[in-house]
């Protein structure tokens, strides 16, 4: 039988000189913690309106790291891992990790989100006892209900949509309709985007919110139904016909002209707060989303929620019950919402200082106002194919290649016709 | 960098789960299996070779396997398929190398295939445990007030690797066009293809910087302090490259020209950053000299205009021959050698009176100038077959030798007969 061969001279060399630098990376990462830390995976959903850069990935641990702050005091020698996914990318690659068995152990996701992901197998059910349920909504729970009455996560947070204008330029923002198109008439430029999900809080503001739910729901809206939703679909085009009115293709490039300076008005989601304030400092002016004839506005506030892995250990899955727990008690939710001013609590028992911030009382505004979408998030959600086809016939009829009435009769047709 | 240290050092909390160990054990484990099975010979009849199909083919089972049973099986079934694709890069190199030539072949193999697929695979596993997108803002420090990121950092390594090696085919490519449509020499084609591969690499560096959102400014005060750095420390390296490029333009040192180096023919092979590379035909040696020495010394060259290259033979023919009927056979004789050019014709001249012999030279023009000692041999075997044939003798040196008398009264003179 022939002799192993010897490692030769030069892979004793290579090993010599690695195993030093190997053991410096272990003892590196050994000192973050006093020891071997109990590492807890987080992947985090992005949307679609935010772009994952440098500020972002800063931002988010930031804000995740008073809350991780205070979760170590109780289990110390706790390192959070967080992996931020585009919400195009989530389920793919959730799956793909859980395949591997490499899936991470508590997701935050929208809670729509939390749902197909629920459906698909790719995130377990929460565990609906050991927590004190009651301290959520029955309709935000029931969001995250599947049809066998699984909870797809825990409520976390609430992240809303808003008014964001420049105070330099414009004094106040418009508080109806009817003054948001006087502003851009007297020369401030107004931006809205063609994303249907960002533009149907102008649904509710023209009264056409009950109009939709009932198509949604795969019925035949009724005659002044229908006609609430021509009057919705007409101030859209009409809008566009201002001069000062811009309809963007997406919620970043309007941010983005806004943030140029180029646009002083324009509706926001709360989460990009810190970057328009990093970009205008105190010119930047936050207020609700006007209402309309037809009533209040009717924003889609996204309920971010946290979710489990399926394929942690034992130990990691006592850790992350653990966090997501201490993540939804009323002192870790009260001091995320005011530490951050961008989020507000899912927690119903806890008060938000409406009095001492414009932000959190636009918030918290917007959060009733967006009560009136609960239906209709329940029926459609973000990823439904359904508001694909909504997007095209917004874009036709907004730039004028299809009357009101026939686009009216196509919107239902498309709700109507349930995936 | 702390930063993203952590985070990969943090990937290390992945070992606590059970699957991901019996994962790991199973693929890991079959690949040193696999080692010690082909060492040892542990399956006689199996050729070495097919050792590691039938590992994957173990490892593809294990992988269904783990399935069935329901538990997770991507990682293992993902290390299966990196294996794969390395076992199919070592049964492509022979392909390549018939088709592309050894050399070629082992280039694009070790400088543009492996690595590749080294980095491919690398991306493929850390996609698996983690977001490349959120990884490559990690911030890992800043150059010149720049903020660079990991995703930065690789891109720019990234392209700097592939304008380096990989420039090379494309530049060889649009010089073959240029050459084609200009009907320019191969010393041109050459030189254009290296001019055209310094200035992608330059071109590649230049985006790197601005990839990197590199200030212009400090870049340009940077290149201010570098530039006493050069006139102090690394000027040779600095002037040869300069040289190199200067010669490239002037074009008096292209691949392919053929130099005089201490009295023997040597043709340039490939004008490089530093050297130039030569060959020496005498002894098949190759001879690095610096681009410096070509820019400051004088140098010969036979082809700066043309390739031809006018040689030259010495003879000697007795006294009794008529020189007018030697010098019309010389240039007879040297037209009939295949590898001397006929135009110009050869040209044969009485040179002077020498001791024991007339002294003609005969000239003569050849192709190439890295055949002369082959061609000047030839001529002269051609002069003696000539000579003899004509009865024409190269006599030898004569001496005439006699003793001295002492006293010198006692001394006569040699007596002819």
């Amino acid at each position: 039988m022939p002799h192993p061969r010897a490692p030769s001279q030069a892979t004793r060399r290579v090993a010599s000189r690695c195993v030093p630098v190997l053991a410096s990376l272990l003892l590196l990462g050994c000192r973050a913690s006093d020891g071997l830390p109990n590492v807890m995976y987080l992947g985090m959903e992005v949307n679609p309106d935010e772009k994952i850069d440098a500020n972002l990935r800063t931002d988010t641990r930031q804000r995740l790291g008073q809350l991780e702050d205070g979760y170590r005091q109780l289990h110390p020698n706790t390192r959070f891992q967080v992996s931020l996914y585009p919400e195009k990318q989530l389920a793919w690659v959730i799956q793909h990790r859980n395949r591997a068995g490499l899936g991470p152990d508590l997701l935050l996701l929208n809670g729509d989100t939390a749902v197909r992901l629920l459906k698909a197998g790719v995130i377990a059910p929460y565990p609906q006892t050991g927590v004190d349920l009651n301290q959520f909504g029955p309709q935000v729970l029931n969001r995250l209900r599947t049809p066998s009455g699984d909870l797809a996560g825990l409520p976390f947070l609430v992240q809303t949509q808003l008014a964001c204008f420049n105070r330099r330029r414009l004094p106040a923002a418009p508080a109806t309709l009817e003054q948001l198109l006087d502003t851009s008439a007297k020369g401030y430029p107004v931006g809205l985007t063609m994303e249907a999900y960002n533009l149907f809080w102008t649904v509710g503001s023209l009264g056409a919110v009950d109009a939709i739910d009932t198509a949604a729901a795969g019925r035949q809206p009724s005659g002044a139904q229908q006609q609430a939703i021509e009057r919705w679909l007409t101030w859209l085009q009409n809008a566009n016909s201002q001069q000062r009115v811009t309809f963007y293709a997406s919620q970043s490039s309007a941010e983005a002209e806004f943030q140029a300076g180029r646009l002083d008005w324009f509706p926001c989601r709360s989460a990009s707060i810190p970057r328009l304030r990093k970009a205008l400092g105190d010119g930047l002016g936050v207020a609700p989303l006007p209402r309309g004839e037809g009533g209040d506005p009717s924003p889609i506030n996204k309920l971010r929620v946290l979710a489990l892995g399926t394929n942690t250990s034992h130990s990691s899955r006592e850790r992350a019950l653990a966090f997501s727990r201490f993540s939804v008690n009323p002192l870790s939710q009260r001091s995320l919402t005011l530490d951050s001013q961008v989020v507000l609590p899912a927690n119903r028992f806890v008060g938000v200082p409406v009095s001492s911030s414009a932000v959190l009382s636009a918030m918290v505004t917007s959060a009733q106002q967006g009560h009136q979408t609960n239906t209709l998030a329940e029926l459609m959600h973000s990823n439904d194919p359904r508001m694909a086809e909504i997007q095209t016939l917004l874009t036709t009829l907004v730039f004028g290649e299809m009357q009101p009435t026939t686009a009216g009769q196509s919107l239902v047709a498309i709700l109507r016709n349930r995936p | 960098m702390r930063e993203l240290l952590l985070e990969v050092l943090g990937w290390l909390g992945y070992l606590e789960r059970p699957t991901v160990l019996l994962q790991l054990g199973v693929a890991i484990g079959l690949m040193v299996l696999r080692l010690f099975a082909a060492r040892r010979n542990w399956l006689p009849r199996l050729r070495t070779q097919r050792y590691t199909p039938l590992a994957l083919v173990v490892l593809a089972a294990s992988c269904l396997l783990l399935a069935l049973l329901g538990l997770p099986y991507g990682l293992s079934g993902q290390l299966g398929v990196l294996w794969l694709g390395w076992y199919g890069l070592n049964q492509l190199q022979p392909l390549l190398q018939r088709c592309l030539g050894a050399k070629t072949a082992q280039q694009l193999d070790s400088r543009l295939l492996r690595p590749g697929y080294l980095l491919l695979a690398a991306l493929l596993l850390i996609t698996t445990v983690d977001s490349i997108s959120d990884l490559a803002v990690a911030p890992l420090g800043s150059v010149l007030g720049v903020p660079i990121d990991a995703g930065r950092l690789f891109n720019a390594a990234l392209i700097t690797y592939l304008v380096l090696v990989g420039s090379g085919p494309p530049a060889a490519g649009v010089a073959w066009l240029m050459q084609r449509a200009l009907a320019t020499s191969d010393g041109s084609r050459k030189a254009l293809e290296l001019m055209l591969r310094y200035a992608v690499v330059g071109l590649g560096l230049v985006a790197v910087g601005v990839h990197l959102g590199l200030n212009t400014t400090a870049l340009i005060a940077v290149a201010g302090g570098l530039s006493v750095g050069l006139g102090f420390g690394i000027k040779e390296v600095f002037s040869n490259f300069i040289s190199g490029l200067w010669l490239l333009f002037e074009g008096s040192v292209r691949p392919g020209e053929v130099l005089m180096v201490d009295g023997d023919p040597c043709e340039v092979r490939k004008l490089g950053l530093r050297a130039t590379l030569l060959w020496r035909d005498r002894d098949n040696a190759e001879l690095l000299i610096p681009n410096q020495t070509f820019f400051t010394e004088a140098a010969t060259t036979y082809t700066a205009s043309d390739r031809m290259r006018r040689s030259q033979v010495s003879i000697g023919a007795a006294y009794h021959h008529n020189p007018a009927e030697v010098i019309t056979l010389l240039e007879a004789t040297a037209l009939e050698v295949a590898r001397v050019l006929p135009q110009p014709a050869p040209k044969a001249l009485l040179l002077n009176y020498g001791d024991s012999a007339i002294n003609y030279c005969l000239r003569f023009w050849i192709a190439n100038p890295m055949d002369n000692v082959g061609i000047c041999s030839e001529v002269n075997q051609a002069i003696w077959r000539a000579f003899r044939d004509s009865s024409i003798e190269i006599p030898f040196p004569q001496h005439v030798e006699y003793s001295m008398q002492w006293p010198p009264e006692r001394h006569h003179t040699n007596e002819f007969t």
